[in-house]
C-alpha cells in the first residue's frame, strides 16, 4: 500500500503571538514550530495502515526550508521518504493553490491512500485535503475519527464526525482521500533510532517550475488585509431611576441605536 | 511495570545537556578529530552526541546576558562573520546603588563589572545558533531526550539512559510507550547546568566533593520587556544593589537592552537566605516597582518570563570534575565566575578542554579515572582557575551581610585576590532559620505587594509568559520523599517555604483541617531546580520529566 500524507508546519499552539510591524502576519521571529496536530495523528494512522499492509509511507509538506524539521521528525517516526515543496513562490498560498500544489506532486505517485489532517491550526481553512480530492479525482471523507481497511486493503471504512454527536460510517474503494480529526489514535514518539535513521532517508525538494506550476497559478483568490487582536469593546450602562423611568430611557435608547 | 530490554545505541562520547558547554565542548571535538583524521591520524568515524532535555536546543537556555566572548573566539575565532546572533556590543555600562525610593549611580564602574568589549547576547538564541554548526561538524543532537541516569560498569562510567516516554500518571506504559535508551559512550560529559541531576548522582556516588565546599546558589528572575520607544540604546547595561532586598539578603539587578526594544531585566537572589519567608519572584515584583526602573518600563509590555539557578559557590565549592568515563563542565562543575555573574566564557572554554581532554584518551584508548585526569589538570592550568581563584572569597563574604561582602570584596580587588584568605561558606538550606528563629514567632505574612498586571505579575502569569507545558498524563517530576512533614513539622516550623521560593507556583498546600496537603502543580515548572537547593528537609528531589516538557524560551 502506498500512503502519502500531508504534513504542514505550524506555530506551536501555546506561544505567545505577536502581529508584525505591517500587520500582514503574526511575528514568526518569536515563535517555535512543530506539525499540525491533526496532521500527527494523520501520520499515526498512515504509519499503522502499513504495519498492517505493507508498503511505503511518504510525507508531503509544503513549506519553508525550515520545515525540514517537521519532515524529518516524520522520518524518524517511520515515513519512509518525504516530498518537500519549497520555493519562495509557494510563500502566502490560498488553500487553491495549495491544493494544487500538493497534488502536482502527489498525483505522480499514484497512492493508494492520502491522508490529511481535517485542518491547519494557524490558517484553519480545512479545505486544502478536499480540495485536492477534487482535483486528483478522488473520493474523499473528511473529519474521519475512526479507520478500518478491508484485508486486501482495498476498501475503507471510516467514522466520520457529524454535528451534534452524530457519526456516519461509510465505506469506499481506495485510492481514497482521507481528512483526519485529532484524537482518532495515539501517536508514537519519534525513538532516537529513528532520528538517527530518518538521516538517510530520501527527501526530494520540489520548486514550483518542477511541478510545471507558474506564478500565475499560484495567485491566491484571497490575501490577508489585516491582522489585529480583538478588541474588547463591551460596555454596560446602568439605567437609574424607578421602572417607568428606566422603561423609556431604554426604548429611547435602542430606537436611537437603530435596534428598533 | 515489568522488566524490559531496552535498546543500546553504542556512541563515543555523549554530552548531556545542550548548553553552551555540551555544545561548544562537542564542536571542538568533532573539528579535533577532524583535523586529526585529515592529517594522517586513525581516529575514523567518532560519533558524538547531545542529549538535551528541552523541546529544541536553546528552549531551555537562559542566561542574562553579557557575554564575554573571550571562550566563544577561542572555539569559533570569527563567529561574528558566521552570523553569532549578538543583541549589540555593550555601551553604556553603569552600576547604581538603589535605596527605596532614589538610585546612587556608581562614579566609576567597578573593573569587575565594567563590560566594554562583551556583548549582550541571549543565550536561547545564541544556542539556537550554535545547534546547527555542530550538527553541520557530524554531531548529532537529540532535543527531547533527557539524561534519566548514568550506566556503571563497576565504577566506570560506560553510558547514559534517557527516559523513558509514554507513561500515565499512575506509572502505567500509555499505547505509545517508548522505553528510554542506553546510549554507551567511552566518555560522557555532564553539561547539565546547576544542579545537574546525574552531576548530583554521580558526586554522591563517586564522593566527588569531599574536599570541596558546598555548592551555594542564587536563583535569577527574569522576564524580557518590549518598551515602545528608544528610550535605551542596544548594549545599554545596568547592574544594581540594594533595593528591594534587606542588607543580609545575597542578590543584584540588571538590566540589559537588547535588539528590537527588548529589554531583559532581572534579579539575582540567593538562595542562602536566613529567611524563611523569602520569595525570590515576589523580590523581583518589588524590584520593579522602584521608581527609577518603573518609569524605564513605564508604556513597555512583559513579553517573557524564566527562572533559573545560579552557581555562586565558585572556586572552592568545585568538585572533582572527573571520574572514570566522565567528565563535568560548565555550571555543573561550579566553573561560574559569581562575581561578574559570568559563567558562558568558563562554560565554553571548560567544554573545549573536555574535548581536548577527550580526545588525547580517544588516541590512547584510555578512559579510566587517571586518562580523565587530564582534564581537571587542564581546567587547573587554564585561565578559567586563575579567574576564579582571584574572586574565590566572592560569595562567602556575603554571608555577613552586604556591607561586610562589599567591603571584603573590596580588599579582596586591591590585593589581586590575595586577602582574605579561604572563608567558610554554608550549603543554603542549612542556614534557613525557623520562623520563631527569625522572627520569633510563627504567623508572619512578610509581603504586601498587591501585582497590578501590567508592571507587576504574579507567578501564575508569569509562568504562562515562559511557555513552561508538561504533557500531564506522566507521573510527577518532584519527588517529594516524605509529604507528612508538609502539613505538619515544615508548616510549624518553616512555614511551607517550597510555596513560595518556587517561582512558578508548583507547590500549593491546599484543603484545611485534616485534608490539608501538598498539591504539586508540576506543568508549571520552568526546571530552575531551586526546590531541590532550598528545602530546608532536603527532600524534594528534581527529577527530569518526559522529554520536551518544561519551558519554551525564545530569547532568554
Ligand atoms: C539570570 C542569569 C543571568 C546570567 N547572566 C550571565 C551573564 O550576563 N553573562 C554570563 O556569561 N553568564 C551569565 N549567567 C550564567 C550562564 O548563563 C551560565 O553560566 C551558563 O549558561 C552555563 O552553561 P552550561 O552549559 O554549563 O549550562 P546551561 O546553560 O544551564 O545548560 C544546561 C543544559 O542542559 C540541559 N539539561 C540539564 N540536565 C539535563 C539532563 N539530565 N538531560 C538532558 N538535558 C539536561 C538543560 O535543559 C540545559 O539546556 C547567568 C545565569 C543566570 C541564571
Ligand atoms: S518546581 Fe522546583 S524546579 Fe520547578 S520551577 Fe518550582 S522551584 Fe523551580
Amino acid at each position: 500500500m502506498k500512503i502519502v500524507v500531508c504534513i504542514k508546519q505550524v506555530p506551536r499552539r501555546d506561544d505567545l503571538l505577536r502581529i508584525n510591524a505591517d500587520k500582514s502576519w503574526i511575528d514568526e521571529s518569536s515563535l517555535s514550530f512543530e506539525a499540525n496536530e491533526s496532521d500527527a495523528y494523520a501520520l499515526e494512522e498512515a504509519l499503522r495502515l502499513k504495519e498492517k499492509h505493507g508498503g511505503e509511507v511518504i510525507v508531503a509538506t509544503l513549506g519553508p526550508s525550515d520545515a525540514s524539521k517537521t519532515i524529518k521528525e516524520g522520518l524518524a517516526k517511520g515515513a519512509d521518504r518525504a516530498i518537500h515543496l519549497c520555493d519562495s513562490t509557494f510563500e502566502k498560498l490560498d488553500a487553491v493553490a495549495t491544493a494544487k500544489s500538493l497534488a502536482a506532486a502527489i498525483g505522480p505517485e499514484a497512492p493508494d491512500v492520502i491522508f490529511t489532517g481535517l485542518q491547519s491550526d494557524d490558517l484553519g481553512y480545512g479545505q486544502t485535503g478536499v480540495l485536492m480530492a477534487e482535483m486528483l479525482d478522488l473520493p474523499h471523507a473528511s473529519i474521519v475519527i475512526a479507520l478500518e481497511t478491508s484485508e486486501d486493503g482495498k476498501t475503507l471504512r471510516v467514522k466520520r464526525e457529524l454535528e451534534n454527536g452524530w457519526f456516519q460510517w461509510i465505506s469506499m474503494a481506495t485510492p481514497a482521500l482521507v481528512t483526519i480529526q485529532s484524537g482518532i489514535n495515539k501517536p508514537r514518539y519519534a525513538s532516537l533510532k529513528g532520528i538517527m535513521g530518518a538521516k538517510k532517508k530520501p527527501v526530494d525538494v520540489r520548486t514550483a517550475s518542477d511541478l510545471g506550476l507558474n506564478a500565475d497559478a499560484l495567485t491566491p483568490r484571497e490575501a490577508i488585509g489585516s491582522l489585529y487582536l480583538p478588541v474588547r469593546e463591551k460596555q454596560t450602562e446602568m439605567l437609574e431611576g424607578d421602572a417607568e423611568t428606566v422603561a423609556a430611557a431604554l426604548v429611547a435608547r435602542l430606537r436611537g441605536n437603530g435596534v428598533i | 511495570m515489568p522488566p524490559l530490554e531496552r535498546e543500546e545505541l553504542p556512541f563515543d562520547v555523549v554530552f548531556v545537556g545542550a548548553g553552551p558547554a555540551s555544545l561548544a565542548g562537542a564542536l571542538h571535538l568533532a573539528n579535533l578529530v577532524k583535523l586529526h583524521n585529515s592529517s594522517g591520524g586513525n581516529l575514523g568515524e567518532i560519533e558524538i552526541a547531545v542529549i538535551e532535555k528541552g523541546a529544541e536546543v536553546g528552549a531551555h537556555g537562559l542566561s542574562g546576558a553579557v557575554m564575554d566572548p573571550k571562550g566563544l573566539a577561542e572555539l569559533m575565532p570569527d563567529f561574528l562573520e558566521r552570523g553569532c546572533p549578538v543583541e549589540a556590543p555593550v555601551g553604556k555600562d553603569a552600576v547604581m546603588y538603589l535605596t527605596g525610593s532614589a538610585k546612587f549611580t556608581l562614579p566609576i564602574t567597578p573593573p569587575p563589572l565594567d563590560n566594554h568589549g562583551y556583548y549582550v547576547v541571549s543565550l536561547s538564541k545564541l544556542l539556537r545558533w550554535m545547534a546547527p554548526i555542530c550538527e553541520e561538524a557530524g554531531v548529532n543532537i537529540f532535543p527531547e531526550f533527557p539524561g534519566q541516569s548514568l550506566l556503571y560498569d563497576g565504577d566506570q562510567v560506560v553510558g547514559v539512559r534517557t527516559g523513558d516516554k509514554g507513561i500515565d500518571k499512575h506509572g502505567q506504559p500509555k499505547e505509545n510507550f517508548e522505553p528510554g535508551v542506553d546510549l554507551l559512550a567511552k566518555v560522557v560529559v555532564l553539561g547539565e547546568g546547576p544542579r545537574g541531576t546525574l552531576t548530583k548522582e554521580l558526586t554522591a556516588r563517586m564522593n566527588l566533593d569531599r574536599r570541596s565546599d558546598p555548592q551555594v546558589y542564587a536563583l535569577g528572575v527574569k522576564e524580557i520587556w518590549e518598551l515602545p520607544d528608544d528610550r535605551l540604546e542596544a548594549g545599554t547595561v545596568f547592574h544594581t544593589l540594594g533595593f528591594p532586598h534587606s542588607g543580609e539578603v545575597f542578590g543584584g539587578g540588571f538590566l540589559y537592552m537588547m535588539k528590537d526594544r527588548l529589554l531583559d531585566i532581572g534579579l539575582v537572589t540567593g538562595l542562602d537566605c536566613l529567611d524563611p519567608q523569602i520569595d525570590p519572584h515576589h523580590e523581583f515584583q518589588r524590584f520593579k516597582t522602584h521608581p527609577w526602573i518603573a518609569g524605564l518600563l513605564d508604556g513597555g509590555k512583559m513579553i517573557s518570563y524564566g527562572a533559573k539557578a545560579i552557581p555562586e559557590g565558585g572556586y572552592y565549592s568545585i568538585p572533582r570534575l572527573h571520574s572514570g568515563g566522565v567528565l563535568i563542565v560548565g555550571d555543573s562543575g561550579s566553573l561560574l565566575n559569581g562575581q561578574r555573574l559570568k559563567g558562558l566564557h568558563t562554560a565554553m572554554k571548560s567544554g573545549m578542554l573536555a574535548a581536548e581532554a577527550i580526545f588525547d584518551a580517544l588516541v590512547a584508548d584510555d578512559y579510566s579515572s587517571d586518562a580523565m585526569l587530564r582534564y581537571s589538570q587542564k581546567v587547573k592550568a587554564s585561565w578559567i582557575d586563575k579567574e576564579l581563584y582571584e574572586v574565590r572569597n566572592f560569595h562567602q563574604a556575603f554571608e555577613k551581610g552586604r556591607m561586610a561582602g562589599l567591603v571584603t570584596n573590596g580588599i579582596s580587588f586591591m590585593t589581586k585576590g590575595i586577602f582574605p584568605k579561604r572563608l567558610p561558606i554554608h550549603a543554603g538550606h542549612t542556614r534557613m532559620r525557623t520562623l520563631k528563629e527569625y522572627y520569633g514567632k510563627t504567623d508572619v505574612q512578610k509581603y504586601d505587594l498587591k501585582f497590578d498586571g501590567k508592571l507587576t505579575f504574579d507567578k501564575v502569569t508569569d509562568v504562562y509568559h515562559s511557555g513552561a507545558a508538561h504533557d500531564e498524563d506522566q507521573p510527577c517530576h518532584l519527588k517529594v520523599v516524605d509529604t507528612s512533614i508538609c502539613v505538619d513539622r515544615c508548616t510549624e516550623e518553616f512555614g511551607n517555604p517550597c510555596e513560595r521560593f518556587c517561582p512558578a507556583a508548583v507547590y500549593e498546600m491546599v484543603g484545611s483541617g485534616g485534608d490539608r496537603r501538598l498539591q504539586i502543580n508540576f506543568s508549571n515548572c520552568v526546571h530552575c531546580k531551586t526546590c531541590d537547593i532550598m528545602d530546608p528537609y532536603q527532600i524534594i528531589n528534581w527529577t527530569p520529566p518526559e522529554g520536551g516538557g518544561g519551558p519554551n524560551y525564545k530569547r532568554m
